[in-house]
């Protein structure tokens, strides 16, 4: 799957975006030229040689705590998703198939969970399991994922009641072997673009949280975080906002295009789009094969 | 009426694009169907409601062509039938008689005169003239030209209203009449009908009363009974036969199966990727097929049909 | 889920005292088969009994609403008999359960073919996957599969070089002869195909009955389940026909339609179109009809 998503520029460009950002995620708390918490005199300064990015409403230095932060936001979203992804999609995959009890009670406990005040929940379980980046990103991930839950449940009932489907349960296949072989491939690209949006929200949603004091203490910097405070001061400092939201836009963007690469080489289609660039990988006929090719 | 492509005007009076083809004729002489033609036609007394000649239809962007010469002719009260499967060019070409060929397809050759004019000098005013009054369609997927939130009576009074300038009363009570004479049982009941509630074969009948219901004197069936039963396929056939009977109707029929065409028409055309393989009076072409496309629908049927046990053949 | 798991009267019948188990690859008797639950339910089949000897070809005809497909369903495991009896090459299969149903199906006896050619393959699967797919089921090592499945590919008129390929880049007729040899590959004793070439062009549509007939030749038990008496009668062993859920005709091919009994069948006869004849049966289908009504 990886090399087939290489093997397109749009993949390429958006795997490079995506792997500078993680760069910035590890590195980027060591690479910050100053302490994020530390205040100069200089309150709202504009770009210098001492402060590239300015500093904010308290004097602090911006780059350093678009750096520092990005650990924490990168990581939140990530999380989010990830949380998301495996609460929503497993269930929502299985719900197909085991039986109507408990496809019933999982559907009603995904309209439940889209019902649900998302701030009210987020205080509320933070109040009970203590607060912090990973209790606010799984209460995150469980309220985004009836998105999982809805969309790789309609990919595998599309696929379930397929004929080839039929076809391998009258051969002797298990719900594990159709899963596996004919419905994951199916339920991959719909959720890696969910994925995608999922981890765009994540930042955002790590900063309304961040407001509230939740997950993510004031003092400390996000990139969601930087961008409301901005905000707050449009009046002054009109720039302000833009390098957060250029390295929102940046990693959404490429998370985004990735997704819709991913959808576009997965299935049919999309073997026939690489083929068709010549970078299809050489295959006999005789030489066994794993499953799906999904990586 | 919905805006869609797909309506009860489709089959009657739905203003569609004009052909897009050269002013006039191309002055080269027909293809070698012309000889078959118009020995047929000379046969008929009387002159052809619908000539088509040598007909060429190309997508314009890429100048390929899909239809490469098609003639026949259309005598008044006879039918001509058209088999191929899709891709052949049959439902291009009775597209483009009816004045109704998709975008970027155009005329690109031959002539269709529809009773004695020239159809490449009409407008689309003119087309909405024709259509319904002179010659009517009805397609394969009933459905998709009645409007789903509306009782299926009313559309066709609509259609009947505008064609003919009937008044409100008069056209319930003309299209009560045309339900009647398609066999629909209660057209009372059916006036009032949703179409999810009516059968496919009930809706083609509904169709072909909104079709006829102009009178019209030819009737296009492009694949009206492919998505039905066998039953009510055959019961669909014996309509249009009977309308053939009973109001000297002409009919074009195009199936992708021998065995319908061969059921109601006089002449047929076998088509297979945009050219005439075939052509000739029914009887000949299914007791001494000449090109081996056509045997090889024939031999679907001697050795695996109906006819085989029928004829006692064996293979 | 597909596989039935309903209730089936324990008691219906002693297992076994009044059929003649080892003559037929499919007894079916007084099936009765439901659809929907509480004041959705709707009865599809009603007492249904067909039995299908080795190597018989049973064209099974009946138009929307018949029930047709569901009787194939519910041979293959994939509908729940509500009541009676399936017997599948000797073990009696209503009663049972997820589990002794794949060990049944495992062994191959019983394969499928279904209408549409587009989804009949999974089109993420190469066609060679595809093809192994039951033999590797039931363990067979894949590269043993492959050579195995290779004459199958043949034996549907295919050649090798497709089994790199994948569904979306073979054409429907070739995709439905792939479908045919996946149901070979284990050298079942029956085969149910629903509809197979109602969706080909003629020539294909020609080339697969071929292969269905040297089959039958071959001594495979064919279930053929089709709308259009015309497309099974030239290769049918024996005709039933389906009605509204109930089976209203069974015999020989040449019998059904030479002589039919039933009303409906007169009208299903009659309708059919042939290339000789047909409009004059015209008053008398329009009788039919009128019987058929009243």
């Amino acid at each position: 799957m990886l090399r087939r998503v290489l093997s397109l520029p749009s993949g390429r460009l958006a795997i490079g975006v995506l792997v500078l950002v993680a760069a910035l995620a590890v590195l980027g708390p060591v690479l910050a030229p100053q302490d994020p918490l530390a205040t100069s005199g200089t309150t709202l300064a504009g770009v210098s040689g001492s402060h590239w990015l300015g500093t904010d409403n308290l004097g602090r230095d911006v780059l350093s705590r678009l750096l520092a932060g990005s650990r924490v936001s990168v990581l939140g979203s990530v999380e989010v998703a990830l949380v998301a992804l495996v609460v929503g999609a497993v269930p929502g995959i299985l719900s197909v198939y085991l039986g109507r009890t408990i496809e019933w009670l999982s559907l009603r406990l995904a309209d439940t969970l889209v019902a649900l005040p998302f701030l009210l929940f987020a205080v509320a379980v933070t109040a009970l399991l203590g607060n912090g980046l990973t209790q606010a990103m799984v209460v995150t991930g469980v309220l985004v994922s009836p998105l999982f839950y809805r969309v790789s449940r309609a990919a595998t009932l599309t696929v379930a009641r397929s004929a080839y489907v039929e076809s391998a349960v009258v051969a002797g296949a298990s719900i594990g072997w159709v899963v596996r072989r004919h419905v994951w491939v199916k339920v991959l690209p719909p959720v890696a673009v969910a994925l995608a949006q999922t981890v765009g929200t994540g930042f955002v949603i790590v900063s309304s949280l961040t407001f509230l004091g939740i997950g993510v203490q004031p003092p400390a910097p996000t990139w969601g975080g930087l961008l409301a405070s901005d905000l707050g001061f449009l009046a002054y400092q009109p720039w302000a906002p833009l390098a957060p939201a250029l390295l929102i836009m940046a990693t959404v963007w490429a998370c985004n295009v990735l997704a819709d690469v991913v959808r576009d080489v997965s299935g049919e289609a999309g073997r026939a789009l690489v083929a068709a660039r010549g970078s299809r990988p050489p295959t006999h006929p005789s030489t066994p094969r794993t499953s799906g090719g999904v990586s | 009426m919905t805006a869609s492509s797909k309506s009860l005007y489709a089959v009657a009076a739905r203003p569609g694009p004009a052909l897009a083809g050269p002013g006039g004729r191309p002055g080269r002489p027909a293809g070698s169907a012309e000889g078959i033609v118009s020995s047929l036609s000379s046969r008929a007394a009387t002159p052809p409601l619908l000539a088509v000649r040598d007909v060429r239809i190309r997508h314009a962007p890429t100048g390929r062509e899909l239809v490469r010469g098609v003639s026949f002719d259309l005598a008044p009260g006879r039918v001509v039938g058209i088999v191929g499967e899709s891709g052949s060019g049959k439902t291009l070409t009775c597209r483009a008689a009816l004045g109704i060929l998709p975008r970027h397809l155009e005329l690109s050759g031959g002539s269709i005169v529809l009773a004695g004019e020239d159809v490449t000098t009409f407008d689309e005013d003119r087309w909405t003239r024709e259509r319904g009054s002179t010659l009517a369609a009805v397609f394969q997927d009933p459905a998709s030209y009645l409007n789903p939130s509306l009782p299926v009576g009313s559309q066709v009074a609509e259609v009947l209203r505008v064609k003919t300038g009937l008044r409100r009363r008069e056209a319930r009570s003309r299209t009560l009449e045309l339900f009647a004479s398609v066999h629909l049982r209660d057209p009372d009941v059916v006036y009032g009908q949703y179409p999810f509630e009516l059968s496919g074969g009930m809706l083609q009948r509904v169709l072909i009363a909104a079709a006829v219901s102009a009178g019209p004197r030819i009737l296009v069936a492009d694949e009206a009974t492919t998505a039905l039963d066998v039953t009510v396929q055959a019961e669909i056939l014996d309509l249009l036969a009977d309308l053939r009977e009973g109001s000297g109707l002409s009919l074009v029929v195009v199936s992708h199966d021998l065995a319908v065409v061969a059921q109601l028409c006089d002449e047929v055309l076998v088509m297979r990727h945009g050219e005439v393989v075939e052509q000739g009076q029914t009887d000949r072409v299914l007791h001494r097929p000449e090109h081996e496309y056509t045997r090889l629908l024939l031999a679907e049927h001697d050795q695996f049909g109906l006819d085989r046990v029928l004829e006692g053949r064996a293979s | 889920m597909t596989e039935t798991t309903a209730a089936v009267r324990p008691d219906a019948r002693p297992v076994g005292s009044d059929v003649p188990r080892d003559e037929s690859v499919l007894q079916v008797r007084d099936l009765d088969v439901h659809y929907g639950r509480g004041r959705r339910r709707r009865q599809v089949l009603h007492g249904v009994s067909l039995t299908v000897g080795p190597g018989e070809t049973l064209g099974l005809i009946g138009e929307t609403g018949s029930g047709k497909s569901t009787f194939g369903r519910a041979v293959l495991g994939l509908a729940p008999a509500s009541s009676g009896r399936i017997v599948v090459s000797g073990e009696e299969v209503t009663a049972y359960g997820r589990r002794q149903w794949r060990t049944l199906r495992r062994r191959g006896v019983l394969q499928s073919v279904f209408q549409d050619p587009l989804r009949s393959l999974d089109p993420d699967l190469t066609v060679a996957d595809s093809l192994v797919e039951p033999l590797v089921l039931q363990g067979v090592p894949r590269a043993e599969a492959l050579t195995r499945a290779r004459s199958d590919l043949a034996r549907v008129r295919l050649e090798d070089d497709l089994l790199d390929r994948l569904p979306g880049e073979i054409s429907g007729g070739q995709r439905q002869r792939v479908a045919v040899a996946r149901a070979l590959v284990t050298d079942p004793s029956a085969i149910i195909l629903d509809e197979p070439v109602s969706a080909l062009d003629a020539a294909n549509r020609v080339q697969v009955l071929r292969i269905l007939q040297e089959l039958r030749s071959a001594g495979v038990a064919l279930v053929f389940i089709s709308h259009d008496l015309g497309s099974v009668a030239g290769i049918a062993d024996r005709i039933a026909v389906l009605y509204q859920g109930r089976l209203v005709e069974e015999g020989p091919a040449r019998t059904v339609v030479t002589s039919p009994q039933h009303v409906y069948t007169r009208l299903l006869v009659r309708s059919a179109p042939t290339l000789r004849g047909g409009a004059a049966d015209r008053a008398e289908r329009a009788e039919l009809r009128a019987l058929l009504g009243a």
